[in-house]
């Protein structure tokens, strides 16, 4: 069966886009999670029609398969679980059209994020989405794992970017999914399909919404002793009616850690510091700004405004540079992704320091405060047995306090392998079944990337790495996870 | 697919159904004359009061093999395909009611009879409103806004509501409740079924409880009137507009005849070929550099006049702009509305192609999204006309296939027997598959979606 699994993909994409080398097959084992499986077969079609034999033929063999872009996923979404065929998008990445006019461009999935924006800056446009590692990650992830970022705030999420989708079906079907105009009649199959995991199809063409540069910014730093004081500023600008573009939060170990790591300038002695950028037309930000400078002021911060583009660009290296500089506290990290109601940030938070106590582990906070969107990173030991066990303990404990403040156990990573067994923590069975009859809607044979998002047999917690060996290689060990 | 229908309905049926469904219905022609789905009366009307009461009240006429349309306020009954009958109507007005509002969360959780016009009143203590100018909107339910997928030309700036929506509660067919999203402003967690509930017309399930993402109302708002004398220059001036970094928050644009419409606008150039009306909102100065940059831009493509609206004027000129798209001013016993979607660039031969179908077409559009309102007027009908009407929109649906234009049909009078239109790529396969998985009794307004889903 293998055999002919292999020579009917060899005819389809061609041999030399085919592989089966162990090397290969390594490479494609992981995320940036810390689960990882080998796939059987690796290939590297370039066309949707290649795309729809590829399925075909997975189809005809029982065999399951997963689309990849970057591999940049947190969740262990691209990850071949059950092995099988791994369908690398790296060949679709044209451009294939910019409409200025119309403020839309049609891409392949493999196109990275960032490239969008840089082919459209001098029309004065560019791609909203920016998750952290925009610079690696494709548009069919982003599409797959409904992506947000750092400006989603303001501007919104993947789904609020993307007009339409062409996409290989598990019926091996090519369709479009809404499409360049707004409206298409009939039930919203791209809303659904934005967002599922890569476990509805494969993306092989996405129209994607343009928007216009804003004319001017004001990037802001604000400092607090506690992270309650910060908080509530945070809470107070948003009941003033002040949407910034960004409103980002750090604690005190997040900063002292990046301060070694990048000199971003950040004040080591604060509990909390906020960054607060704001946009709009040029000369109109100054009466926002004094708003935000008041309440942050009222709050016990201590505010100042980046005075130059370098500033601001150091400032956001360090924001950015927070994941990796957990390095600095420990040989792993364990970024964890819930969100709560932004109002229970000071209680959660608490809970937080209280959940790394319990476990005896070291946890630094990074917030997209704004959405209250917390990435706490846990960090730890991944030589000590039993070190990385906990870690998962304790972040399905913060996913239970996420959770029980009305929030989600994920904000932008997904639900992948990592989370799946705590998708009941946030839904019901009833929830959970609706849930199933739109899988198998679209995916009966469940052979499009099998075992993600639904539960298995364990309990949110218990570990499910599923590696052999428990330890995870040096090269995945020291960056689990892109560069922020 | 053929369902039962519930024929005999005498009292003591129609009381046993009310008993098992925990809520009495109503069953005499008169009381449920005002809940006629175009024209046709239906047999029973329940209105429960929660969501388990309605997920009682499915499960007992399911079992009965019947069918139910559900209903808020009423405002699109004549939505075609118009149905041949009505077995139970479940009206969702009474479950209503702001459930949670944390301001500083941008959240609101309501029931999904709330009347959007009692949502608008309870944020706006708080400042706060949800970023959306449905027509409809005195008497509309969030329910009914949310099935139908309107949406004003607010979207230009804040998205269709479909992207506002982050959860919801819905009950299927076979009685089971399950909810959908997250409460809170962001979550990737499992599919967002929400979304295909918005814009299903009530085809898959009973939405009860909706939580939606609001935004804080702009500190200032001005609008800008300019009149153009021909399409083009108009719907050129609001591309650039929509390409600049002004980013205002409506634009819409104006046939003299609907143009006529709007009362805050006697007497600012009445006889004007075509108005575009641009609404600006920020903070004080940013409203005030919008409408000045706007004014610079249709100025210099060619506007013959340019009015400056202050807040109360735009409040008042916007009551009668949202009114404009989708048919709420057009009795719908005279007026056949529909909406061509097209790329913005293709409305100004979007307008030109309706003038040339049907002169006496009323037009409104918001031309930064594409979307085209069309109000034709029709006379009353009977089956000669219902056959004519048929056959004056043939060149219409001709136009979008064509063109590959998205048109949907908001309202057609009494007794006209019109199709949901299909355009030639939908994906009807799996949508049909949607309709038998969530609904695979047939229970929701059977045949009335599109392509007989």
């Amino acid at each position: 069966m293998f055999a002919s699994l292999l020579g009917r993909l060899r005819s389809v994409v061609g041999a030399s886009h085919v592989s089966t080398a162990p090397g290969d097959m390594s490479n494609y084992q992981y995320d940036g999670s810390a689960d990882r499986a080998l796939p059987q077969i690796v290939v590297l079609p370039a066309s949707a029609s290649e795309i729809a034999g590829v399925v075909a033929a997975c189809n005809d063999a029982r065999c399951p398969y997963v689309a990849r872009g970057a591999g940049t996923g947190l969740s262990g979404g691209a990850i071949p679980e059950q092995g099988g065929v791994v369908i690398s998008t790296a060949r679709l990445n044209r451009i294939l059209e910019i409409d200025v006019v119309n403020r839309l461009a049609v891409v392949e999935p493999g196109v990275v994020n960032a490239h969008i924006s840089e082919a459209v800056k001098d029309q004065g446009l560019h791609f909203v989405p920016d998750p952290s590692s925009q610079a690696a990650c494709t548009i069919g992830g982003n599409v797959a794992e409904n992506a947000g970022g750092l400006h989603c705030l303001a501007y919104g999420v993947t789904a609020h970017h993307v007009l339409g989708c062409e996409v290989v079906t598990p019926q091996a079907d090519i369709v479009w999914l809404g499409g360049k105009t707004q409206d298409a009649p009939g039930y919203d199959l791209l809303g659904v399909f934005i967002g599922s995991e890569g476990t509805l199809g494969i993306a092989t063409k996405v129209v994607v919404k343009l928007t216009p540069l804003q004319q001017d910014r004001r990037t802001m730093l604000a400092a607090f002793p506690t992270v309650e004081q910060a908080s509530q500023s945070v809470s107070d600008i948003i009941a003033a009616g002040i949407l910034p573009a960004a409103l980002e939060m750090m604690d005190q170990l997040t900063t002292q850690a990046v301060e070694e790591f990048v000199h971003a300038g950040f004040p080591t002695e604060a509990g909390a510091v906020l960054i607060v950028e704001l946009e709009g037309l040029s000369g109109t930000l100054d009466e926002v700004a004094a708003d935000v400078g008041d309440i942050c002021l009222r709050n016990g911060g201590d505010i100042r405004r980046a005075r130059d583009e370098d500033e601001r660009h150091r400032i956001w290296l360090g924001r950015k540079s927070a994941f990796g500089a957990m390095g600095r506290l420990g040989s792993n990290y364990y970024v964890q992704d819930g969100v709560i109601p932004r109002t229970r940030l000071p209680e959660v938070v608490t809970e937080v320091v209280e959940i790394g106590r319990r476990y005896g582990l070291k946890i630094a906070n990074v917030f997209h405060a704004g959405d209250g969107n917390l990435h706490p990173l846990i960090v730890f030991d991944d030589r000590i047995p039993g070190d990385y066990e906990r870690v998962v303990a304790a972040g399905a404990d913060i996913l239970r306090a996420c959770v029980r403040h009305g929030g989600s156990i994920s904000g932008e990573h997904g639900i992948g392998m990592e989370k799946r067994d705590c998708m009941s923590l946030q839904y019901s069975r009833a929830d959970l079944a609706l849930m199933t009859r739109l899988k198998n809607v679209f995916n009966p044979g469940g052979l499009c990337n099998p075992a993600k998002i639904f539960p298995t047999s364990r309990r949110c917690g218990e570990s499910a790495r599923t590696h052999a060996s428990g330890v995870l290689p040096p090269e995945v060990a020291t960056a689990t996870g892109p560069a922020f | 697919m053929r369902r039962n229908e519930l024929r005999s309905l005498n009292l003591p049926i129609a009381d046993e159904l009310g008993k098992r469904a925990g809520t009495r219905p109503r069953v005499r022609p008169l009381d449920c004359a005002p809940y006629a789905v175009a024209g046709i009366v239906p047999k029973l009307v329940f209105s429960p009061r929660t969501l388990r009461e309605a997920s009682k009240t499915i499960t007992t006429i399911a079992a009965e093999g019947a069918s139910i349309t559900i209903r808020g306020a009423g405002t699109k009954h004549l939505r075609p395909p118009h149905p041949y009958d009505v077995d139970v109507v479940l009206d969702s007005t009474r479950c209503s009611g702001v459930l949670e509002h944390t301001p500083a969360d941008l959240t609101v959780t309501v029931a999904a009879g709330t009347r959007f016009a009692a949502l608008q009143e309870a944020l706006r203590a708080s400042g706060q409103f949800f970023p959306s100018d449905p027509p409809f909107a005195a008497d509309t339910t969030i329910g009914g806004m949310l099935s139908s997928r309107v949406a004003g030309a607010l979207r230009q700036r804040y998205g269709a509501p479909r992207g506002n929506v982050l959860g919801m509660r819905v009950c299927l067919s076979d009685g089971s409740i399950a909810f959908t999203g997250a409460r809170v402003v962001k979550s990737v967690a499992g599919y967002d079924i929400a979304k295909l509930f918005v814009g299903a017309w009530g085809t898959l399930g009973f939405i009860g409880h909706v939580t939606l993402k609001v935004a804080p109302i702009p500190r200032e708002q001005l609008g800008i009137v300019a009149s153009f004398a021909r399409c083009e220059t108009a719907c050129d001036a609001a591309l650039r507009l929509a390409s600049s970094p002004l980013f205002p928050l409506a634009t819409t644009l104006h046939d003299r005849a609907s143009a006529h419409r709007i009362r805050a606008l006697s007497g600012t150039e009445p006889g004007a070929h075509w108005t575009l009306i641009v609404r600006c909102g920020g903070t004080r100065a940013g409203a005030m550099r919008q409408a000045d940059g706007v004014a610079n831009v249709v100025k210099s493509s060619g506007s013959s006049n340019v009015d400056l609206l202050d807040a109360d004027r735009l409040h008042f000129a916007w009551q009668d702009i949202e009114e404009l798209a989708g048919g709420a001013m057009y009795p719908g016993s005279q007026y056949m509305c529909c909406t061509v979607a097209s790329l913005p660039s293709q409305v100004s031969a979007v307008l030109s192609s309706l003038s040339v179908l049907f002169p006496d077409a009323n037009c409104t559009s918001h031309p930064a999204t594409g979307i085209v309102y069309a109000h034709l007027p029709v006379a009353g009908m009977d089956q000669s006309s219902s056959r004519t009407l048929a056959s004056q929109l043939q060149p219409l649906l001709d136009l979008c296939e064509r063109e590959r234009y998205y048109l949907s049909y908001h309202a057609a009078p009494v007794g006209s027997d019109l199709r949901a239109p299909v355009s030639a790529d939908a994906p009807i396969l799996l949508m049909r598959r949607v309709k038998a998985s969530l609904d695979p009794s047939g229970t929701f307004d059977p045949g009335r979606f599109m392509a007989g889903i």
